[in-house]
């Protein structure tokens, strides 16, 4: 699981900046949270493009996440990124006084959304390709909102445990006090990833190592020592969250059926 | 003899769920006292595996669930499809006869479809061999899916004495016109018809229905008679149990008409793929 952060960060800066010329793009725009992934999003587009091609949007909902939102502005200023902070408040809660709900996954999930809309506008506005910064380990677990944080036009670490983004963080100088922090989706004040999973990304990503690269079988996982309970809870998340990997079926009906049998490449025509 | 075709939606990636789905058609067909019934392809595992496919393989001569099924089959035969793990990592798309309480014969798909919504060669290796093999109902051959579409594999059968062909199939459907159901069927149906009239052999075709990411399974099976008479079908798209008795003696009668099989040159096909073979250049 250990790689080479010299050469992932090659690798993924020629990327982001191949992805952007293709599709005639000279700015990469992002949502910066605060957390790890963003962070290394947002160095590895800064590398990329230069900062000042790099826009940050940072999306706090009130006071909740003071903390990290003040983290994701010194880091923003810290890269010279231009930065936007735009307060989702007004959206969120006019929205939940007309259609109350306490549950506060779907509270989560609707700033997610609400983020990922202002996402989209201001790519828009600005001619700045999305950056998304979900790991490897949320894809394959569906630790994400659909069409949420899920939502971008390209996705530099889709590839990369979450563990292994750390890796590529320290090479990269991010802040420690990001790297430290705990993970969190932001889907609510003081949520913890690894709390609510039940387990810490270390123990997961060794599993999910075994289990999607070495392509294991859970019985040939757990004769290794893994405990039967994280098996079957991290293989099980894996197969609940299929949709969140595709995109909607379409039933076939005519002799060529977009998705089906017609078949071009993202990148034709660029 | 009677003659039944299970016409059904298999679940994905779930044997417990298909094994009962046998399990209940076989008692059922038992109860009318069917001959012979048959599944679609990949009856107990569902089609679009992709990944699955390893993950959800049967080793035939130790795996418990096949050694269930052929313990039903001391008073019925039966034919079902299932991904074949038949050497270490060597994964087959497979269909197997069921008789006289054992596996009496595997076929292994050779046509793997890699074109347009296909891509089985990513998945499966590909069988060697098309064989006519005894059943208490005459020899037989058995065909899966795109293997049916190659005349070839028909001849292959019907050279080889093949007097009954069965040929399953898991085809989604496509096309569509103002003609009720897919226009793929008519495909099926000319092939069918082709087959049984002038290779005089009864064709049983059976496909599947339902839904996997968005391909719909078309339906539509059928049985064709040795004259190339269609003598029963099912429903486009629809789940279906379709029991039909069939006489074997026609088989006799069709050949005495024309004798097709007899007249046939085996040696002269051989000699001239030989030469044509011969001739291939890059």
């Amino acid at each position: 699981m250990k790689i080479n952060p010299g050469f992932v960060e090659k690798l993924l800066t020629r990327f982001i900046k191949e992805e952007l010329s293709k599709f005639d793009f000279k700015k990469g725009i992002l949502g910066l949270s605060g957390g790890l992934d963003s962070a290394v999003c947002a160095c590895l587009a800064a590398r990329a493009l230069g900062p000042q091609n790099v826009i940050a949007l940072i999306l706090p909902y009130k006071e909740t996440f003071g903390r990290d939102a003040q983290d994701a502005k010194e880091m923003a200023q810290g890269l010279g990124l231009q930065t936007r902070i735009i307060d989702i408040s007004p959206m969120i809660d006019t929205y939940f006084t007309l259609h109350p709900m306490k549950s506060r996954i779907l509270k989560g999930n609707k700033m997610a959304r609400e983020r990922m809309s202002i996402l989209y506008d201001f790519s828009a506005r600005e001619k700045a390709l999305i950056l998304g910064t979900s790991n490897k380990t949320e894809l394959l677990l569906g630790y994400g909102t659909i069409h949420g944080d899920m939502a971008c036009a390209i996705n530099p670490l889709g590839d990369l445990y979450k563990t292994q983004v750390r890796q590529l963080a320290r090479h990269m100088m991010v802040p420690d006090k990001i790297i430290k922090k705990k993970p969190t989706a932001g889907l609510w004040a003081g949520q913890s990833d690894e709390s609510e999973l039940g387990l810490s990304y270390t123990r997961i990503d060794k599993v999910l190592y075994q289990h999607v690269d070495l392509k294991k079988s859970k019985k040939e996982i757990l004769s290794e020592g893994f405990p039967d309970k994280d098996v079957e809870k991290i293989l099980g998340l894996i197969k609940g969250s299929e949709f969140k990997r595709h995109l909607p079926p379409i039933p076939k009906i005519s002799a060529r059926t977009v998705g089906h049998d017609f078949l071009y490449p993202y990148d034709r025509d660029k | 003899m009677k003659i039944a075709l299970a016409q059904i939606s298999p679940k994905l990636g779930d044997l417990e769920h298909n094994l009962q789905i046998h399990i209940d058609y076989i008692k059922k067909a038992k109860k009318k006292n069917v001959d012979l019934l048959i599944f679609p392809e990949l009856s107990l595992t569902g089609y679009t595996l992709k990944d699955m496919v390893e993950e959800i393989a049967l080793e035939p001569r130790t795996d418990p669930l096949l050694k269930k099924l052929a313990g039903m089959s001391r008073d019925i035969s039966f034919v079902a499809g299932f991904v074949e793990e038949k050497e270490k990592g060597l994964f087959l798309n497979s269909a197997a006869f069921f008789s006289e309480g054992k596996i009496s014969h595997i076929h292994r798909k050779i046509y793997l479809p890699t074109y347009g919504m296909f891509e089985e060669l990513k998945f499966f290796g590909q069988g060697k061999n098309f064989h006519s093999f005894d059943t208490p109902f005459g020899k037989t051959g058995m065909l899966i899916c795109y293997d049916f579409l190659h005349i070839s594999s028909s001849y292959l059968l019907f050279v080889g004495g093949a007097e009954i062909i069965i040929a399953i199939s898991a085809a989604p459907g496509r096309g569509i016109s103002d003609d009720k159901g897919y226009a793929s069927t008519r495909m099926w149906e000319l092939m069918g018809e082709t087959v049984s009239h002038f290779f005089q052999t009864f064709v049983i075709y059976c496909n599947r229905v339902g839904f996997e990411d968005g391909k719909s399974f078309a339906g539509g099976s059928f049985i064709y008679n040795p004259g190339g008479q269609l003598v029963a079908k099912s429903p486009h798209v629809d789940e279906d149990f379709l029991v039909k008795d069939i006489d074997l003696e026609e088989i006799r009668r069709f050949r005495k008409s024309r004798p097709y099989y007899r007249d046939e040159k085996p040696e002269i096909t051989l000699e001239a793929f030989k030469r044509i073979v011969a001739r291939y250049e890059d």
